[in-house]
């Protein structure tokens, strides 16, 4: 008879690693301000935390902690459904529904249980739910504990979703699952083309926006946002562990599905709420997202630089498009070994082999709150480092290919790679469009006029059967769309307004401050 | 942008004063594409031989969601700048079709341009050979704009004409640029011209004519009236009589289409003829009124400020062209070395004198390729032209 230990007994591949000194797993960290740690008494730039803009060291994050602590009590001790809501939590649903633009949302203790519970809830027997080749292992949990049938797409391979949903039954349910920045590699989701997609088919679109939560997008809002398609997303999940500094996850979405999750997610119901402290913590992070901006602005800066100076060094960085800046080595003692460099000169990154990542590599993330000094410093040990075990050339290479990250305002790429940003067109952002001709602002209008007539006249010239007939259809199309038109401008009107109004007293409150300072340098 | 007054500095052969780094970013927006195209205005001003192609077919042939190639290669587009200027473009590309066919990890590199400066072309090729390094690729060949079934080979010889159809045309020192960053010929493209005063040699009709009688073969003229059934039979032809070739990659169902109806407005049936034996087509020959002609007096634009000029010129003078190209011959496996190509030349050249042309090119031709090239020089052809393929192994 075997033991059901015995598997454990002779796992050796844990302790060789460990006894070459290459173990980079469970390190014990004595201090933390965020930026730095302590780790066996030696001090190292913290270079692959998640907590993106730095509010989980932020005082005001930390005081609201605190005061729940006080307030609330440490735990609530017991499940949202009976005796766990406080009004901490109601108040997180309600104002991150309102952040994500969505009808309803909840929250659950971890975004682990939050992805699990709504697949596991929303997807039963004869639905299908297809989700991309690397999207986080919660999603994967979730599908496996549905009832449903289970799909996966190769990753980012929208032909490869194409045929799973042309091949599916029309009578299920297809919910599809992608991750709005995948978190190992920094590239996004190609959500424009997965958007159209799941319109023709039918299907839910569910976007994990763990990472790109607080970071991507105009507002913060993630991936979607910032590919303009938010409104097209049906279920959003967020986590609170990464730019909201605390630990949690919310699903937004339309109310009656929401209304569904709250009573039928498992995870949810049968686990206890998030404690006081951590609700707290994530609803001030959530104030300090919308009120400072600059944070934003300031991650992306750094990142830019980071990815920048790391290609210019012979690194390579792709197929990353945000502050997630993969080192990528393709060898898996290569990686443990120039993780070891880092560590013995003074930076806490991690490692990160197959199959959580489709290549090797050493993960970076730098945050809002760390100093160019600190980048500075890293950067110099990146470079020799990599340099000392033959990563890069030892002169830096004549030419490099400049990284594009996907910052609010540049849209249209999902990926550094070359298919990222060539398949664009796929999307529909690769085109001539008449639309992206005349908003190119810092061009003069008669010149954006003239290439507009140009393109209208090349359209015109080579009007196949297909474009003449759609040309007769469009005025019907038109009419049929009236209402959604309207209310597509008065949005797009609204928005513009509300832009306008929050950039107008972000530039009082400058103005105010210069004030302020100005009194300061008086004597 | 390019501006007006960068046009001075970047008048070819003129070096670039040296300083600044060169910096190659890659291309990712729809605008730094324009910039991308937009280049080669820049290094071919005041050029006469120059044709500047289509703003616009450019813009199409590089929208991966508009051209078919983009199916089956992955392109990636490069721009050299100094100092906000740009000075340079590549593009590198992983033809997986190509690799299927033959077998190898090879990219290719094209639509080369830039300015007479080593610095800007090594940090181009840098670019580009980097690119293919991280996707395991093993050599380069090229120029290829974007694969042999498109324009292919640099010109190193015969500058003092315009380039015909679909043909590429280059500045006289990308070849020495080529050469300083380690590119090696791989293959020399020919190609030929012949004028239609020229009679044909008396031995040449005499075989092509016993040919034809001999073996039954029929040659007839494309029927455009049922054009889809006519593009699926040459497509057949194509892909057959191609398959040995050096650099040749077979054409998709798709890439084959969007050929034939890019050629059809050119296209005179007179010219496009088929070989049937006993009523299956066994080989064709395509030739096409040199539409470059008309295109060199358009300049690249359709419209001057909203008017359509330049349209109202292509039609003028797409009516005046006097020129062909002969584009493509092709046998089909098993009729090959019955002198079934003898049959078309012959027809093809006794059409286009009769529908008044003044003559016309044969290209390309590989160099090597000496049952074909010895056949086009007896009817009287002459080499006009070297176009060469370079290579480059990476490490």
């Amino acid at each position: 008879m075997r033991d059901l230990f015995d598997k454990c007994a002779s796992w050796k591949e844990v302790q060789v690693v460990k006894l070459a000194g290459r173990y980079p797993y469970y390190r014990v960290i004595d201090e933390t301000d965020g930026t730095e740690v302590v780790v066996d008494g030696k001090r190292l730039i913290m270079a692959c935390s998640n907590n993106y803009l730095g509010l989980a060291n932020d005082p005001r994050v930390r005081e609201a902690a605190a005061e729940a602590a006080r307030t609330w009590g440490a735990s609530t001790c017991g499940s949202r459904l009976l005796n766990g809501t406080l009004r901490l939590h109601d108040e997180l649903d309600r104002r991150l529904a309102r952040f994500l633009g969505k009808e309803a949302a909840v929250v659950f203790p971890t975004g682990f249980q939050a992805n699990v519970g709504a697949i596991d809830s929303l997807v039963l027997r004869h639905d299908l739910v297809i989700a991309d080749r690397m999207v986080h292992a919660s999603l994967v949990e979730g599908m496996n504990a549905s009832l449903g049938r289970t799909r996966r797409f190769g990753h980012n391979d929208v032909e490869d979703l194409e045929r799973i949903l042309a091949a599916a039954e029309p009578e299920a349910g297809k919910l599809v699952v992608v991750d709005g920045v995948y978190s190992m590699e920094g590239d996004l989701a190609n959500l424009p083309a997965i958007v159209a997609l799941k319109n023709r088919y039918g299907a839910r679109l569910m976007v994990d926006e763990a990472h790109g939560f607080g970071v991507l997008g105009a507002g913060g809002r993630g991936a979607a946002e910032h590919f303009g398609v938010a409104g097209e997303v049906d279920l959003v999940m967020a986590t609170f562990s990464k730019s909201l500094g605390s630990i949690g996850g919310v699903i937004a979405g339309r109310a009656d599905v929401v209304n569904w999750i709250k009573h039928k997610a498992r995870p949810l119901v049968f686990s206890a709420s998030m404690t006081p402290p951590m609700a707290a913590a994530a609803l001030k992070a959530l104030e300090i997202i919308e009120q400072e901006p600059e944070r934003r602005e300031r991650l992306w800066d750094i990142s830019e630089r980071v990815h920048r100076e790391l290609r210019a060094m012979g690194f390579d960085t792709e197929p990353s498009v945000t502050p997630i800046v993969p080192i990528v080595l393709g060898d898996q003692v290569l990686a443990f070994d120039y993780w070891r460099r880092l560590t013995e000169a003074g930076i806490f990154a991690s490692p990160v082999v197959k199959p959580a990542a489709e290549k090797e590599l050493v993960r970076v993330v730098f945050m809002a709150t760390h100093t160019d000094a600190q980048i500075d410093r890293a950067l110099e040990i990146f470079e020799r480092c990599g340099r000392e075990l033959g990563v890069i050339p030892y002169r830096r290479p004549a030419s490099r290919v400049e990284v594009r990250l996907a910052r609010p305002g540049v849209s249209g790429f999902w990926s550094s790679r070359p298919e990222g940003a060539a398949a664009a067109g796929l999307a529909g952002g690769g085109s001539l469009e008449l639309g992206e001709l005349l908003g190119r602002r810092d061009e003069p209008l008669a010149r954006r006029l003239a290439d507009a007539a140009e393109v209208v006249t090349w359209r015109a010239v080579n009007a196949g059967p297909e474009e003449l007939r759609e040309l007769r259809e469009l005025p019907v199309r038109l009419w049929r769309q009236r209402r959604r038109i309207a209310a597509r401008l008065l949005s797009a009107g609204m928005e513009r307004v509300a832009r306008a109004r929050a950039g107008e007293e972000r530039r009082g409150e400058e103005r105010r401050g210069d004030d302020r300072r100005g009194e300061e340098a008086r004597p | 942008m390019i501006r007006e007054a960068s046009g001075a500095e970047l008048a070819p052969g003129r070096e670039v004063p040296a300083g600044g780094e060169v910096r190659v970013a890659q291309v990712a927006t729809v605008r730094e594409r324009d910039r991308f195209i937009r280049f080669q205005e820049e290094v071919y001003r005041g050029d006469p031989w120059f044709v500047p192609p289509l703003l616009m077919e450019r813009h199409e042939f590089l929208d991966p969601a508009r051209n078919p190639f983009f199916r089956h290669a992955d392109v990636a587009l490069f721009l050299a700048t100094r100092r906000e200027e740009v000075v340079g473009r590549i593009a590198a590309v992983e033809d997986r079709n190509f690799n299927a066919f033959h077998g190898g990890r090879t990219g290719y590199f094209g639509l080369y341009e830039s300015v007479d400066d080593p610095a800007v072309a090594e940090a181009l090729f840098g670019a580009a050979r980097a690119w293919a390094r991280r996707r395991g690729l093993a050599s380069l060949i090229g120029p290829m704009n974007l694969s042999t079934n498109y324009e292919a080979g640099l010109l190193v010889e015969g500058f003092e004409s315009s380039p015909a159809i679909l043909m590429p045309y280059n500045p006289p020192w990308y070849a020495r640029l080529f050469e300083g960053c380690g590119l090696a010929k791989a293959k020399d493209l020919l190609a030929f011209s012949r004028s239609s005063h020229d009679p044909v040699p008396e031995r040449f009709v005499r075989v092509a004519e016993k040919i034809r009688n001999h073996q039954g073969i029929r040659v007839r003229s494309l029927d455009l009236r049922r054009f889809g059934e006519e593009v699926e039979r040459i497509k057949a032809v194509y892909n057959s009589a191609w398959e040995k070739n050096w650099g040749f990659v077979p054409m998709t169902d798709a890439e084959f289409d969007k050929l034939a109806r890019d050629l059809k407005p050119l296209v005179r049936p007179e010219l496009c003829l088929v070989a049937e034996d006993q009523g299956e087509p066994v080989a064709f020959s395509l030739t096409v009124p040199d539409v470059n002609q008309a295109l060199k007096r358009v300049g690249g634009r359709l419209t001057t400020w909203g008017i359509p000029v330049g349209l109202a010129r292509l039609l003028y003078w797409q009516r005046r062209i006097d020129e062909v190209r002969l584009i493509a011959l092709g046998v089909k496996e098993g009729y090959r070395r019955r002198g079934l190509d003898a049959v078309l030349i012959l027809d093809t050249i006794r059409r286009t004198r009769d529908l008044g042309y003044r003559g016309g090119e044969v290209s390309w031709t590989l160099e090597d390729n000496d049952l074909v090239n010895r056949a086009i020089e007896a009817v009287g052809c002459r080499r006009t032209k070297r176009y060469r393929v370079y290579e480059t192994a990476l490490d």
